[in-house]
């Protein structure tokens, strides 16, 4: 073939496969394009908003599903019986009211009326019994089929009101009902295969679902039948799933996304100068910590444990890793983790801690090792320990870990006498924003490895004790102050040593009101609007 | 020609059979449960149970792999932990995007590399040599992941001429499928270049020179033709290499391809996924090969595909 012939086919074939390709995005096409070229002029309400998030979509099924991105997605669809407002309070959605009894075994729901599910299902005591049914039947192999584990039958008192009995006293049931894998879903969709449900929801949210490509883009229109007069106040939302964090950035700087979770610490600044781009921050439910194994030595002995808390600079921990966008944790559980107590901090200082690692008969310090994740975050948060610990004579190694391999080795342990794990760089964040979740897991003794992630192998009868009362009341003061007793013999205890609640790091064009991110990690979308001027 | 295309597919079933076997050895053998994995960072131990038995992650290896295996025989790939649909649409839905990108990006690569190829061979030593090939040197050296970020800033954030990322109208393919051409294109021309700076010492062509044809029409006719068959092979392999999807590229254009997909599933560990990705990749290069085998015929019509030859 001659080179001049073979190069003008070339060029054809770029030009049909461009063009052949572009037919098939034509819709999303326009929006972006007209978006581009009039920088940063807000999108009129029927252009709605575009939404770059960090990864795909798993599920439209919530009660399927376990990570937040697509809960955010759901909760445009979906709402649950109780729900979360901005500040993480339990607050009647779908049910107008709730009580519980005495030992909190049964709860009883009056449902809102005159509500109907997306495809014309009515919302009613049926419907929420098909939904609990189905969260709590064993066989279900739902992904969050443990938030109703414990619910031996739902009722149908009337058309609007349902009693559902648990198997034992849970005081923390109000918050699995408001957790987002408690959306109901209508009755009708349910009827499908789980396959088909994760892809073709039906709820009661403020919109509708329209479609999903994968990897692509994920689209929601208004609900017109919407209960709460004057909402939603878009007609559209586009999610699109941005996994590179330098390329979410960009969509804010050229206008192509008019929000963005999550952005980067590093890149705050980046977007600070970006006129008409704000980056917001809300501290997170999330505590980084590291723990250490108490049934080894020498983290046996509390004084080591101690002197590891002085030892460790919290504030410059906040400045080396997070830039600043943290807050140093004062106690095991975040500030918007419900029972949360404040606790008397160890303040940074370094002749305590060795004279602490002396007076336990380590003079000279010692050696051990820290296992972690592989992501930079993680590698320069095991450095900033190794060096700091190295000011009071510990020598710190850091094994930074794959994911899976990393859970082989700590969960893969069936005895805890075996556990080669000394110190774990860990991070915890209770979904349901309630302190059982952000204390049972990790400190109670049932909780060892491969249970749950105890993995400071910590034991103490009195913090057993008072998780389990916290779960046998329904009454919040009484469960405040057993929680709040847990959390401060923990903290005297030290099996961690807690460094900081990071902050929730968003950005969104300053026309965009209304949406926000809870400290759970989920998106708030209901009062999402396009402000012009 | 059609019976030793015939002979060659039927022989890639075996091969395929292997490779599955390969494939599945290998994605069992990394450590991590994938269970754990796709259960949630604060899954109680009911849930990942689960998780292990409605995919019958619980099973014995061999039992795995014989109902793997019984069930791609019926055209089944099997269903993804992580999302729970069928392997087969998600691969199809992949699929699309890598194509046409690749293509997009060969394309470009090709018409590139083999233009800057040429040209350096032709003017060797002099300075549109020298240029060519420090373009191609950087167009291999170049890390594709800052080449792409590059030109978002430039061209998407500072010029607004494209869009950042995403699958959509012409506008879309620009950016992501040069960020991927790039550095084939500079295979290639480095290939062209040596290919027909050998060929231009040949005898034809110098007959061809003296029987008084423009220097052109000796590149053009003669030359190049003859030089094609290593950038053929070589093409062949990069296009190979490209469809089964650019993880960063697709990563930075948020491109939904093939190698998003393929690095989501190896960090949930959604072996049914992996492997079925394996195999298609597998399956793409064998044919790709065959394709390559046969486009020497057309090039060299001296090669013949009987036996023995």
């Amino acid at each position: 073939m001659k080179l001049s012939r073979l190069l003008t086919v070339l060029s054809l074939v770029l030009v049909l496969v461009v063009a052949g390709c572009s037919s098939g995005g034509d819709t999303e096409e326009d929006t972006s394009s007209s978006k581009n070229n009039d920088k940063k002029t807000p999108p009129s309400s029927e252009e709605g908003l575009t939404i770059a998030v960090e990864s795909n979509f798993t599920s439209l099924d919530p009660h399927d599903t376990n990570d937040n991105q697509s809960y955010s997605a759901q909760s445009a669809i979906y709402e649950g019986l109780l729900g979360f407002d901005k500040d993480l309070n339990i607050v009647p959605v779908l049910a107008k009211e709730y009580s519980a009894n005495e030992d909190s075994t049964e709860f009883t729901f009056t449902l809102k009326e005159g509500i109907t599910f997306h495809d014309g299902a009515p919302f009613n005591a049926e419907a929420v019994k098909a939904n609990l049914d189905r969260l709590s039947d064993p066989e279900s192999q739902l992904r969050r089929a443990s938030l109703f584990e414990l619910v031996e039958k739902t009722e149908v008192l009337s058309e609007y009101e349902v009693k559902v009995t648990l198997k034992e006293p849970f005081g923390a049931m109000p918050n699995n009902f408001a957790h987002p894998a408690a959306g109901m879903i209508s009755p009708k969709a349910l009827e499908q295969s789980n396959q088909d449900l994760a892809r073709n929801p039906a709820g009661t949210g403020p919109f509708k679902f329209v479609e999903w490509k994968s990897g692509d883009h994920l689209t929601v229109e208004k609900n017109e039948e919407y209960r709460e007069e004057g909402l939603p106040k878009v007609d559209k939302i586009e999610f699109k799933p941005v996994p590179e964090s330098g390329s979410r950035v960009a969509m804010l700087q050229t206008g192509e996304a008019d929000f963005a979770f999550p952005v980067a610490p590093n890149q705050v600044e980046t977007l600070k100068e970006e006129e008409g781009v704000s980056i917001e921050t809300k501290p997170s439910l999330v505590v980084k910590y590291f723990s250490m194994n108490t049934m080894k030595e020498p983290f046996t002995d509390p004084k080591v444990r101690k002197a590891m808390n002085y030892a460790i600079d919290k504030e410059a921990y906040i400045k080396v890793v997070y830039d600043g966008y943290a807050t140093q944790t004062k106690s095991v559980i975040a500030p918007n983790t419900q029972h949360y107590e404040e606790q008397e901090v160890y303040e940074y200082d370094p002749e305590k801690a060795k004279e602490l690692l002396a007076e336990a008969g380590y003079p000279d310090g010692f050696e051990t090792t820290i296992w972690g994740g592989t992501s930079s975050l993680k590698q320069k948060m095991m450095s900033f320990y190794k060096q700091q610990l190295s000011q009071v004579g510990v020598t710190l190694n850091v094994v930074p870990m794959e994911g899976g391999t990393l859970g082989d080795k700590i969960w893969g342990v069936d005895n805890p006498e075996d556990a080669e794990l000394e110190l774990y760089n860990g991070g915890w964040s209770p979904s349901t924003a309630d302190a059982d979740w952000g204390m049972r897991p990790l400190f109670s003794s049932n909780s060892f490895p491969p249970d749950a992630y105890n993995t400071a192998y910590y034991k103490n009868e009195n913090v057993d004790e008072l998780l389990q009362k916290g779960l046998s009341t329904a009454d919040d003061k009484e469960r405040g102050e057993y929680y709040a007793e847990a959390q401060k013999i923990i903290w005297d205890e030290s099996p961690w040593v807690p460094l900081a609640v990071p902050d929730i790091l968003y950005g969104k064009q300053d026309y965009v009101e209304g949406l926000t991110m809870l400290s759970s990690g989920v998106m708030d979308l209901k009062q999402a609007e396009i402000v012009s001027e | 020609m059609l019976k030793y295309s015939v002979k060659r597919i039927l022989g890639m079933i075996p091969l395929l059979f292997v490779i599955s076997l390969i494939a599945f050895m290998f994605v069992h053998l990394i450590p991590g449960d994938p269970a754990r994995l796709i259960a949630g960072t604060d899954a109680t131990i009911e849930e990942i149970e689960n998780i292990r038995e409605k995919y019958g992650l619980n099973q014995p290896l061999y039992q795995q792999y014989f109902d793997y295996m019984a069930n791609l025989f019926q055209g089944d790939l099997g269903q993804s932990i992580v999302t729970g649909r069928p392997v087969l649409d998600m691969l199809v839905e992949r699929f699309g995007p890598t194509l046409s990108l690749t293509l997009a990006s060969m394309a470009w690569a090709l018409i590139f590399g083999l233009l800057i190829g040429v040209i350096s061979a032709v003017k060797r030593n002099k300075w549109p040599d020298h240029l060519s090939m420090f373009l191609a040197v950087s167009g291999v050296s170049i890390p594709s992941f800052w080449l792409g970020l590059m030109m978002i800033q430039l061209f998407s954030v500072q010029l607004g001429w494209f869009p950042t990322g995403g699958i959509g109208g012409f506008e879309t393919y620009i950016l992501p499928s040069f960020t991927l051409g790039a550095g084939v294109a500079a295979i290639i021309a480095r290939f062209t270049r040596s290919s027909l700076m050998d060929v231009l010492k040949e005898d034809y062509i110098r007959t061809g020179r003296s029987k008084g044809l423009t220097e052109f029409k000796v590149i053009n006719r003669h030359a190049v033709r003859n030089a094609l068959i290593p950038v053929v092979t070589m093409s062949g392999l990069q296009f190979g290499f490209l469809l089964s999807g650019s993880i960063i590229t697709e990563t930075i254009f948020s491109w939904p391809g093939l190698g998003r997909l393929l690095i989501n599933s190896i960090t949930a560990r959604d072996y049914p996924v992996i492997q079925s990705e394996i195999l298609l990749f597998s399956l793409e290069f064998l044919l790709i090969n065959l394709l390559v085998d046969l486009l020497y015929g057309f090039l060299n019509p001296k090669i013949r595909y009987e036996e023995g030859s």
